[in-house]
């Protein structure tokens, strides 16, 4: 914090933090100066000059701007003089002159920041009558945003946010003076994963959203704080609707999280809420093996019926569970109770076989928070490609590594960040732990990495697995190795919205609620005292298990929450072949996905928006999400399903509402312990709770070790992995950004091109240990040679499952 | 990847700045004096050369007034309209020049012989009215000269031009002594200079 | 007494080639400063100069080098030879007919600020200029005058051309600076100034083509003998640009101090036609205007500026009696409105619409009430109308539209009513 100074703002003195800008410390002391081009989260830039104060710093009064001026001891400023007030009036009508005044048709009109200006201190009239510019309008300039250059006021507060920001530049100023416009080149749309956020802070009209073009005025809107459901970033959000219907997102600043911005996929990934396709009512296969829609009581006396008969048949471990991590954390408990005390089995995974060992993730220490980012001298990313799977933690080790940080990169192929790395280094998949023995050791190209983690602490390591045919030991190898670092801290990384609060309700089979290992008797027993029943003491299957399980035969009833293993299951086929061999699935979704569909019973589910709960992020940070909107049809809040479903098997839950659970687990679950509804409210300064890791407070310790994870080597290695846009369901029923996702493709390195004669769009077939693909190619110089990348889970180019070698055949 | 882009004149002047993104000046009158003008083409091969998106370099392009975005032909006809010129017939000039090229100011004949526009100051105002052609200047031109010299240029069509000999031909008052005459010229609407490799003999 | 165009004046047919540069004692002033003086002791004699820039703002040229800060390196310097205001074209001359005076003095400069890193940024409409300067590089890199090494003295020195391409504002170093950066030539505001953070984010000199001329001479004779030259605050000569309706428009470099009057007279001959002075523009197509009776002010800075105008960049343009000031303001408006970058509103939608207002009451469509809207559009681009002009812009240029505006309506208001219509009264 710097040394406080004092400054005099229209006459009274005020203590602000030296070399602050004015524009923010009279704003932080009550005195809001009025702006355009000035945003808190981008460097001044004093172009709109809305902003122009008096400044008198001993020589006299001095018109400038107040978002490029730092508070210096002693400065006397005026925001209200004749001088300033003619100035602002003067650049707010040199603002209007060109712009068309088309308020009752434009979408900002009642949330505008130029007509809320022009409406309190405008000219009454124009004295301009020469002819305003004119352009076409609206161009679209991406899938998702439109330009409206005559109501543009060249504040660059777009182009400035994809360069200094989001770091892809596809905005930019064209023409000069009087004939400035924003614009695209041709054949190179907008087309970057934060353009969203370009829309929020136009201050005018000129940049709108197609998802939300002429949806609602501003003051129909109902609005409530929550937490984006998309990643397990937790950036929060206002949810605002019209009618019971989600209209939009909109990124709120929050300090630690997202500092107002979100990915494309969170803001725009509201519309499958409004589906038509959404579950209005529970399905059961009938005996033609269609679905037939039934009432409550009907599917949850199948239900109950079918469940009682495999557990008789074959006891509780006859039954598993899947899914948890898309919930909140209410649902999560109350699924992993369901599972644990009144079915009684230890079979349950919130994870689908793509994630990482649950004890690394809830319990590595220590733990590194977002905020430590800013404060890194030098970060490590080995794990998934950030710009794909966590957008908007990309932008904060951007922003980390713009401002100085040393940042280094360890993937196979070129990742959002390598532009913005100090080192950066490629390996074949299944060579990670030569890359990490390499690194251990400094040799060769990795000795300027090592240098910078020996020597430019504090180090931040985030951590997890590139593709989902690595090894995911070798992130807890990595793990081993950056926790010795000086000063280190680890952030695990897996990218499914509430994996971190599935995990910390308990939901893996080595995990009990509240970071407590499930080996541990003494964590057991006092968990069986709080739920007055005992904890079945079988060590449990993880989802690999649960899928080989079913096929089998050893498991035989599958209970899916939010779950679509046939889609995310790294080796879908397996997946597939699991379900198809059950006895009964029965899946609580809120749509037909390729797994709910090969289910007998069908329970529609409330999600997002829907319900109120909390929700736990990659840090550990503990946020509230809130209902704004009834679900659909007959649709219910997870928790109370399983509710349903404990009742009907005889028992109960205990759960009345979520914020009865959410006591609940304050009560019973270690780590959570304390935990107030009322301390996770929104507000000025309110950021969540992040639950402790330190030693003494959190119940699991979980210390990294060198697994010695063997190298494997295959003639050509698949990476598998995901892009933001993919065919899950969220991204498939919002339809703006269903025709996002790039499809499946067979990248090759241009070398490996040439030594199997594979040119650049030939078709090949892939074939892997599970089935095989037909795919188009493209050469990726920045892909390792010796690899070839098929991005996961889209919609065609699924089936070749995970395992390390792939062969190719030229088709055409 | 363009021939011209990996010539060793490109690598000689990404060369000679500390950052290769302050050779995109410099590389944009190259692509230029290959295209003849900017097209999307030209654009992103120097955007690919200088490690910018093709917008950040349309950005540049086209705030500079030399980069021409347009096709122009094969003479480009600059009328200084600035305060010197202004007040000795600059607009008595230009409506001579536009009258015989039969080009308006800002647009390009369809054989693509002639662009004609205004410009502000050329630095020739002790030489008011001046013109420019591919930025070779001549200085002193009243309306009859400036009319002869567009024949000039239509009859002889030279490859190149050079500054010398107009000013020889159809020049008037100098803004000062220009000491011994040259005969390096442009051939094209680019600035003729050595580093460019854009420098004709005039014949 | 001249300096700058002694060369020139006494060989016309070589004054810009190594050969004739040589044998009029050419780069022995920049050998004795590197091998026979310190950098400090090379700064201290420029200080003594009080040389002041030559681009127009006219800042101490010494002090300037004063504000690098000590320890930071690399360093650059950076000469503006984006010469461009109208009625400027001093610096072509020099650029053309004597570039290695220049060359020297950027070596002599480049050694006093300890910068090995310099470039030469001229505008992409001097072609000519550019190849002289071009080549004289070419012949002091070949002579070893330039690179490393220099003179043996250990001192090593890149110099680079950089050309322009068509933008008024790039003279503004800041805008130089983004423009040789590879970006749209806007200026940036200010501070830091490019001393503390300039080219890149380092350290530079931005000094002028005229200014770093002097170099060579000041450091021969002294910059004792430089100050003594011309009145305080003027000291030394000045290449002025004369144009306009003059018997003989050129460049003419002078010890400043005669006046206005007398400056037309010996130098340029006097008006066309034998025609009165009805206003002439003292520097440059920024600085606001002079009339007929304002001839005898004496050319020294600090007079034009206490009579409201700038010496600028030594641009003098004489308009006679003939003159519709209508026009000429409209020329000189509509010449800022083009070169405006655009990024700061009041500039860029200020002065178009001055330029639509004057081109409005040109075509005879001109309202009674657009003479107060002119001074009050005007007033919202430079407050209270004064010289040297407030802002609410970020750089100049924006007040440097308002000048012609201001002059006409304050020297003229009558001839501009007289061309607005009577008001057509509503049937």
């Amino acid at each position: 914090m710097p040394d406080p100074v004092k400054v005099t703002i229209d006459g009274a003195e005020h203590e602000v933090p030296g070399g602050s800008l004015l524009i923010q410390a009279a704003q932080d002391t009550g005195t809001y100066i009025p702006r355009f081009c000035w945003h808190p989260r981008m460097k001044p830039v004093g172009m709109c000059r809305m902003c122009l104060v008096e400044v008198d710093t001993g020589r006299g009064p001095l018109l400038t701007t107040s978002c490029t001026m730092p508070c210096t001891d002693g400065m006397v400023v005026s925001t209200k003089s004749e001088t300033v007030k003619k100035a602002q009036e003067g650049v707010l009508e040199f603002l209007l002159i060109n712009h068309p005044l088309d308020c009752p048709v434009c979408d900002r009109g009642g949330e505008c920041p130029l007509q809320d200006q022009t409406m309190a201190y405008g000219p009454g009239e124009s004295r301009f009558v020469e002819e305003k510019r004119h352009f076409e309008k609206p161009i679209d300039i991406s899938e998702l945003v439109l330009l409206d250059r005559e109501r543009c006021i060249l504040c660059a507060r777009c182009t400035r946010f994809s360069d200094e920001i989001s770091g892809d530049p596809l905005i930019e100023f064209q023409d000069r003076g009087n004939y400035t416009q924003v614009l695209t080149f041709p054949d190179e749309p907008f087309r970057s994963y934060f353009s969203g956020n370009t829309v929020q802070i136009c201050p005018v009209g000129a940049l709108t959203a197609r998802p939300y073009r002429f949806r609602a005025r501003p003051w129909d809107l109902e609005a409530v704080e929550s937490t984006c459901p998309h990643c397990s970033v937790g950036c929060r959000i206002s949810v605002q609707s019209s009618q019971n219907q989600v209209l939009r997102f909109l990124g709120v600043d929050n300090e630690p999280t997202n500092q107002g911005w979100l990915c494309d996929k969170g803001r725009f990934g509201f519309e499958y809420i409004g589906s038509p396709e959404r579950l209005t009512v529970p399905l059961v296969r009938g005996e033609d093996g269609e679905f037939e829609e039934t009432t409550w009581n009907g599917a949850l006396t199948v239900v109950s019926q079918w469940l009682g008969d495999i557990i008789a048949e074959h006891g509780p471990d006859g039954v598993a569970g899947l899914g948890g991590a898309r919930g909140t954390n209410e649902d999560a408990y109350a699924f992993g109770k369901l599972l644990r005390a009144v079915i009684g089995t230890n079979h349950l995974d919130a994870q689908l076989d793509d994630g990482l060992n649950p004890q690394f993730l809830s319990a590595v220490t220590p733990r590194a928070s977002i905020p430590d980012l800013d404060s890194a001298g030098t970060i490590l990313v080995w794990g998934p490609d950030l710009k794909e799977e966590l957008p908007v933690l990309y932008l904060r080790v951007r922003q980390a590594a713009q401002e100085g940080a040393n940042l280094i990169i360890i993937h196979p192929r070129h990742t959002g960040l390598h532009d913005v790395a100090s080192h950066t280094a490629s390996y074949v998949p299944g060579r990670g732990p030569e890359a990490l023995a390499a690194l251990r050791a400094g040799s060769d190209e990795m000795a300027e990495a090592r240098r910078l983690l020996m020597s430019e602490g504090p180090v931040v390591g985030l951590i997890g697995r590139t593709g989902y045919t690595e090894d995911p030991m070798l992130a807890e190898a990595v793990a081993a190795f950056v926790r010795d670092l000086p000063q280190a801290s680890i952030m695990p990384l897996a990218r499914r919205s509430n994996v971190f609060g599935a995990l910390d309700m308990g939901l893996a089979p080595s995990l009990l609620p509240g970071r407590a290992a499930f080996a541990s008797p003494e964590a057991r027993s006092a968990l069986a005292a709080e739920w007055a029943t005992p904890i079945p003491e079988s060590t449990g299957r993880d989802a690999a298990g649960i899928i080989s399980g079913l096929t089998a035969g050893q498991i035989h009833g599958l209970l899916l929450f939010g779950a679509d293993p046939v889609r995310d299951f790294p080796d879908q086929a397996a997946a597939r072949a699991a379900l198809e061999q059950a006895n009964l699935v029965v899946a609580v979704d809120q749509f037909l996905t390729d797994s709910s569909r090969l289910a007998d019973v069908v329970l529609p589910a409330e999600g997002f928006t829907e319900t109120d709960g909390t929700v736990t992020n990659l840090e550990g940070r503990v946020q509230k999400v809130a209902r704004l909107v009834a679900g659909p049809g007959q649709s219910r809040p997870p928790w109370s399903i399983f509710e349903d479903i404990a009742v009907s098997l005889g028992s109960s839950l205990g759960a009345v509402s979520a914020e009865a659970i959410q006591k609940e687990i304050a009560e019973v679950v270690p780590a959570y312990r304390g935990l107030t509804w009322e301390q996770l409210e929104w507000g000025p300064g309110r950021e969540g709770v992040v639950i402790p890791t330190s030693a003494g407070e959190q119940p699991l310790r979980y210390v990294p070790v060198d697994i010695g994870v063997p190298a494997q080597t295959a003639r050509l290695a698949l990476h598998s992995a995901r892009t933001l846009y993919d065919d899950g369901v969220h991204v498939r029923f919002s339809l703006s950004l269903a025709r996002l996702a790039p499809g499946a493709y067979a990248f090759v390195n241009p070398a490996d091109g040439a030594r199997l004669g594979i040119a650049d769009g030939a078709l090949v077939r892939v074939t892997g240990a599970a089935g095989s693909a037909d795919l188009e190619v493209r050469h990726d110089p920045t892909l390792a040679a010796g690899a070839v990348y098929v991005p996961f889970n889209q919609e065609d180019g699924g089936g070749i499952g995970d395992a390390l070698e792939v062969k190719l055949e030229v088709l055409s | 990847m363009a021939e011209w882009s990996s010539s060793s004149r490109v690598d000689k002047i990404i060369a000679s700045y500390p950052d290769r993104k302050s050779a995109v000046m410099p590389l944009l009158y190259l692509a230029m004096a290959e295209h003849g003008y900017l097209p999307d083409r030209a654009i992103r091969e120097v955007a690919e050369l200088v490690g910018m998106t093709p917008v950040q370099v349309s950005a540049v392009a086209t705030f500079y007034t030399m980069y021409k975005r347009e096709e122009t032909g094969r003479y480009l006809l600059s009328v200084c309209t600035s305060i010197s010129c202004a007040v000795l017939g600059a607009a008595d000039v230009l409506h001579a020049v536009e009258d015989a090229t039969g080009v308006p100011a800002g647009e390009t004949d369809a054989e693509r012989v002639f662009s004609v526009e205004h410009v502000e100051c050329i630095g020739a105002c002790g030489g008011a009215p001046a013109i420019q052609v591919n930025y070779e200047l001549v200085e002193g031109v009243g309306v009859e000269k400036a009319r002869e010299l567009v024949q000039w240029l239509r009859d002889g069509e030279p490859q190149v031009v050079n500054g010398d000999e107009m000013q020889a031909l159809f020049g008037g008052q100098r803004s000062f002594d220009w000491g011994p005459a040259e005969t390096a010229g442009a051939g094209g609407p680019v600035p003729a200079l050595e580093s460019l490799g854009t420098v004709g003999e005039a014949g | 007494m001249k300096i700058l165009t002694t060369r020139m004046e006494a060989h016309p047919s070589d004054s810009h080639t190594m050969e004739r540069y040589l044998a009029t004692d050419g780069y022995v002033a920049a050998r004795t400063a590197l091998t026979s003086m310190t950098p400090a002791a090379v700064h201290e004699e420029v200080k003594a100069s009080n040389l002041r820039g030559r681009g127009g703002a006219g800042f101490p040229c010494g002090v300037k080098w004063g504000f690098l800060p000590p320890d930071t390196r690399p360093r650059y310097l950076v000469v503006n030879g984006d010469e461009s205001e109208p009625g400027t074209f001093k610096d072509r001359q020099l650029l053309e007919r004597d570039p290695h005076q220049l060359i020297e003095g950027i070596i002599i400069a480049a050694y006093a600020i300890d910068c090995h890193r310099a470039f030469i940024y001229i505008r992409g409409e001097y072609p000519k200029p550019a190849r002289r300067v071009e080549q004289a590089l070419a012949e002091a890199y070949a002579a070893g005058y330039l690179g490393r090494d220099i003179f043996g003295s250990g001192f090593d020195l890149e110099l680079t051309l950089h050309l322009g391409a068509g933008a008024y504002i790039c003279g503004e170093e800041t805008a130089l600076l983004n423009s040789l950066e590879g970006k749209r030539g806007e200026p940036r505001i200010k501070p830091p100034f490019p001393a503390v953070e300039g080219l890149y984010g380092k350290p530079t000199i931005v000094n002028n083509v005229e200014t770093l001329s002097n170099m060579p001479w000041i450091v021969t004779n002294g910059g004792a003998a430089y100050a003594a030259l011309g009145p305080e605050g003027s000291a030394g000569t000045r290449l002025f640009s004369l144009s306009g309706h003059v018997r003989k428009p050129g460049n003419y470099e002078i010890v400043m101090g005669m006046t206005f009057g007398e400056f037309i007279e010996q130098h340029g001959g006097g008006v066309r036609e034998g025609r009165e002075v009805k206003c002439f523009i003292p520097g440059g197509a920024s600085a606001p205007w002079f009339t007929g009776d304002q001839l005898d002010i004496p050319i020294t800075i600090d007079d034009v500026g206490k009579a409201g105008s700038m010496l600028g960049s030594g641009a003098i343009v004489v308009m006679d009696e003939t003159t519709n000031v209508v026009a000429a303001a409209h020329s000189i408006v509509s010449f800022f409105a083009h070169e405006s970058c655009g990024q700061c509103t009041p500039c860029r939608e200020g002065t178009s619409w001055l330029e639509m207002v004057l081109a409005r009451i040109l075509r005879g469509e001109g309202r009674a009430v657009d003479l107060d809207l002119l001074l009050d559009v005007s007033d919202n681009i430079a407050p209270g109308l004064g010289w040297p002009p407030k802002m609410t812009t970020i750089c100049p240029l924006g007040p440097s539209a308002v000048s012609p505006v201001t002059s006409i309506l304050r020297h003229f208001r009558d001839e501009v009513a007289a061309m607005i219509p009577a008001e057509v009264p509503v049937a």
